[in-house]
């Protein structure tokens, strides 16, 4: 990790050496920034006259308010008197006094309208007049549920921690933010709980984002992409989420998550795989029920990445291993096919990915149809035309629908591409080639690490605690403790005696 | 002692231990240890257990006395040339480990599965998988060697399927082989138990040492009762004439477990097998390449050539041996080896660190 910091922070020094001279160039006088900004047509700046005295206003049309322009600027300009007093007259907070040319294009940028005497060059008045243009907060699309809330993140940071501060009312929760991308300057604000977050991971990731050295940030994918550990793995370390719930309530986990501007998701770090595999409603649902549905999911898992392979295995080198009567079932169905196991299945995992691509590309009701069409029409037709045996279509099928129980949307894409080096390798070595394939996947999950904590845990280091909360989910009064993975400074989350007891008569 | 950032809890000794003496012996050990004690050979896997669990204890008075791998005890004990020559043998030993491993697993594919494998191509994959998991570093390795024991520990539950057949009377009459038989016996025994004496290498990374001992012995309890609990059902199962005639007695046990979905289950125990034995090549790879690190004194950031070296040296000897009777050859020799060290050597070792610690401090005292 310490190498991982030094090569970040030593790119990120020789770039803004490069960076900073050009912009102090650029705009060194209010004359010459005057004459940058009505470069742009978008900008407007007209003369006022107020008293005798013609006062220059100027702003970019498409990011202020004008109602607050019309309703709580331009009429208080007749009172004014001098230019110090400007601040009290306006009936708005955020009025700066300044004469330095980059303030004044910094905030322009963000929505504020500028004002000075055009006698007087020497003091500029800066007011905010910004106006946020987002959508509503609106259903989870991606990790929808039945039971419990129904909000999701959208794109405006401050709506976002809004959602979140709601639900964890306390003083405690802190929120540090920055700004990163030289073009993009996108907010990222990291929030966490003082007092139950690990020091060090809350640091981790501050650090990591500092260091950050990139022109746009468009969304929060991109975040995960720079900071998380081992960049080239397809595994994502760092949960990606759009419940302001799940990040509430990892956050009491004492878990450290990041919010960028523009980006309908928040992060989660530090992460182990099973948290992938965990619905948010397997909160809301009773622990058996709950347990048996995350029990299924991974298993659902593990039968997407080895199924195929599987059977491209057993039919190319140990047919010997199926009993009679269930390879009289195999060779009627695969009696017609001119193609070798490892073609006819790639044809069809391709024709399966090429049905979920065109799905996601197309509009939602067209991309319904495509899918049943293709899923229907092309599935029939091949079988049909001898290209490939019905058993391998149902496994295909099931193994595709497999992939899509992850409730986390990175995860199943990584599980869907997995799958083609256990195929090759089935090919090349039959079941040895699965299972040497499977040693690779588990040494790449005990290498990788999120945030510095291990990405196996608890099953590898053994943490019999955090069990609990891993493949199955134990009752909330098990639940007493905050997970090792964390580190937490204080472990308790609640007293385990007052959360059994019941005040009410018994009755018989 | 290692910095506290690499070190591992100490029950996971029990598993490092284990997954190290757990191999490719299971599937072929009955019909050598058969041969001399025939059904009494059970006494001798038991015997083997005890007498390994006395030099692990030995290992341990010797390691918590110097708190300092194998290699550096040498150093201390007798210097850089001396001590640097006796290391060179165990990592000898750990790295014939490793191709003895490795070459007996090829064998088993060729004769079961793949008749016509490609010798080399198959040892560069399972190299590479090696070599993935040694340079993550000994967390990686003990890791592998955690899950190698735990996921394919089904496969055990498979070895009840043959009772139905047995006949524990096979045992009968106990102890009617002369005692020198046994002990031959135990002695052939000794190969299917030998690889845990890598913890000489691996005790500093042991976070609080001292208490890992316990497990080290569970360990070491697990791999007998494994060992005992299948050369039981293979007396019954098989009459002693009948396991001289299979090479891997374990193999032909499996062929009587039947599955509505699977038949030939061997193919499975085969494959799974992959899962058992990589962290026995993992955990020597990265003994002999701990031990060249610290006798040259090799900066650990040049741990990607090091192991690239060992690797093809295990490549190189796993082509170079072909034929049954050479790959018996390297079993023979490497148990010897072994067998010298571990129970000659280790004792020696220890009782003259005792003896040049006890003068060293009477010539401290009279000075």
């Amino acid at each position: 990790m310490k190498k991982w910091r030094n090569r970040r922070s030593l790119f990120k020094d020789k770039e803004s050496e490069i960076g900073s001279p050009k912009n102090t160039e650029k705009d060194d006088s209010l004359g010459d920034l005057l004459k940058q900004l009505t470069l742009s047509n978008d900008f407007t700046q007209f003369t006022y006259h107020v008293n005798e005295t013609s006062l220059c206003i100027g702003y970019y049309t498409p990011l202020i308010d004008t109602e607050i322009l019309h309703r709580d600027i331009l009429p208080y300009l007749k009172k004014w008197e001098s230019f110090s007093s400007l601040s009290s007259v306006l009936p708005i907070e955020e009025v700066i006094l300044t004469a330095d040319a980059a303030t004044i294009q910094e905030n322009l940028l963000k929505g504020y309208i500028f004002i000075f005497d055009v006698n007087n060059l020497k003091q500029v008045c800066l007011v905010k007049a910004g106006v946020e243009r987002t959508r509503q907060v609106s259903l989870p699309e991606v990790e929808f549920s039945v039971v419990g809330p129904k909000e999701s993140f959208v794109e405006a940071l401050d709506t976002n921690i809004n959602l979140v501060r709601k639900r964890l009312p306390m003083p405690e929760l802190t929120i540090k933010e920055m700004i990163i991308g030289k073009l993009s300057k996108t907010r990222v604000s990291v929030l966490y709980i003082e007092g139950i977050a690990n020091k060090e991971n809350v640091n981790t990731v501050i650090q990591r984002l500092s260091d950050l050295d990139f022109d746009q940030i468009m969304d929060s994918s991109y975040i995960t992409q720079l900071i998380q550990d081992n960049q080239n793995s397809p595994f994502p370390q760092l949960i990606d989420t759009e419940r302001p719930d799940r990040i509430a309530s990892e956050l009491g986990e004492g878990k450290v998550a990041i919010l960028v501007d523009g980006a309908p998701h928040g992060l989660i770090g530090p992460t182990t795989i099973f948290e992938f595999f965990y619905a948010f409603e397997d909160y809301y649902l009773n622990w058996a029920v709950a347990s048996f549905f995350r029990l299924v999911r991974f298993f659902a898992v593990l039968f997407s990445i080895l199924v195929t392979p599987l059977y491209v295995a057993v039919l190319t080198y140990h047919y010997e291993l199926i009993p009679k009567d269930l390879v009289s079932t195999l060779v009627t169905s695969r009696s017609a096919i001119p193609l070798p196991p490892i073609l006819e299945a790639i044809i069809l995992e391709l024709a399966i990915e090429l049905l979920r691509e065109a799905g996601a590309r197309l509009p939602t009701k067209v991309g319904q149809t495509i899918g049943i069409v293709g899923g229907i029409v092309i599935g029939t037709a091949s079988v049909e035309a001898g290209l490939t045996s019905n058993v391998l279509l149902i496994i295909v099928a099931l193994a595709a629908l497999a992939s899509f129980t992850t409730p986390v949307y990175q995860m199943g894409n990584t599980i869907r591409l997995i799958r083609f080096p256990f195929l090759l390798m089935a090919h090349y070595l039959g079941l040895i080639g699965v299972a040497v394939s499977f040693c690779f996947l588990l040494i790449h999950l005990l290498r990788l690490s999120s945030l510095g904590r291990p990405f196996l845990e608890p099953f590898y280091p053994v943490r019999v605690q955090d069990l609990k909360d891993s493949l199955i989910r134990l009752p909330f009064s098990m639940q007493s403790k905050r997970p090792i993975q964390e580190q937490t400074e204080d472990t308790m989350r609640f007293n385990p005696k007052k959360a059994k007891e019941k005040h009410d008569s018994k009755r018989i | 002692m290692e910095e506290k950032e690499f070190q591992i809890s100490p029950f996971l000794a029990f598993y490092l231990v284990h997954s190290v003496q757990l191999g490719v012996g299971v599937f072929g050990f009955q019909r050598t240890i058969m041969k001399s004690a025939g059904n009494d050979a059970w006494i001798a896997v038991i015997g083997g257990g005890i007498a390994v669990s006395i030099i692990i204890w030995v290992m341990y008075l010797l390691l918590n006395k110097h708190q300092k791998d194998l290699i550096q005890i040498h150093r201390d004990l007798f210097g850089k040339w001396i001590g640097g020559f006796l290391s060179l043998i165990w990592i000898i030993y750990w790295l014939m480990i490793g191709i003895v491993v490795l070459r007996s697993y090829i064998e088993i594919v060729q004769v079961w599965l793949f008749p016509m494998i490609n010798i080399i191509m198959f040892s560069i994959i399972l190299l590479v998988l090696v070599y993935y998991c040694v340079t993550g570093g000994f967390q990686i390795v003990t890791g592998i060697s955690f899950l190698g024991v735990v996921i394919p520990f089904y496969i055990f539950f498979t070895f009840l399927y043959p009772i139905e057949y047995t006949h524990f009377r096979n045992l009968l009459p106990i102890w009617n082989h002369s005692l020198k038989d046994v002990t031959i016996s135990t002695k052939d025994m000794m190969l299917g138990y030998l690889g845990f004496s890598t913890l000489l290498i691996y005790y500093p990374y042991i976070k609080h040492p001292k208490k890992s001992q316990k497990w080290a012995h569970l360990g070491n309890l697990l791999t007998g009762v494994i060992y005992l609990f299948i050369l039981i059902i293979s007396i019954g199962f098989f009459s002693e004439n009948q396991i001289n005639r299979h090479t891997w007695p374990t193999l032909s046990l499996w062929k009587i477990v039947e599955l509505p979905f699977v038949e030939r289950f061997e193919y499975i125990g085969i494959t799974s097998w992959v899962l058992i034995i990589l962290p026995n090549i993992c955990i020597s790879v990265w003994a002999s390449a701990k031990g060249v690190h610290t006798i040259f004194n090799i900066k650990p950031q040049k741990v990607v050539v090091v192991s690239v070296v060992i690797l093809l040296i295990l490549l190189g000897s796993t082509i170079a041996i072909e034929g049954r009777e050479n790959i018996e050859k390297l079993n023979k020799y490497m148990s010897l080896l072994g067998l010298w060290l571990v129970f000659v050597y280790i004792p020696l070792l220890t009782l003259l660190s005792f003896l040049l610690s006890k003068i060293r401090r009477r010539n401290i005292e009279k000075a």
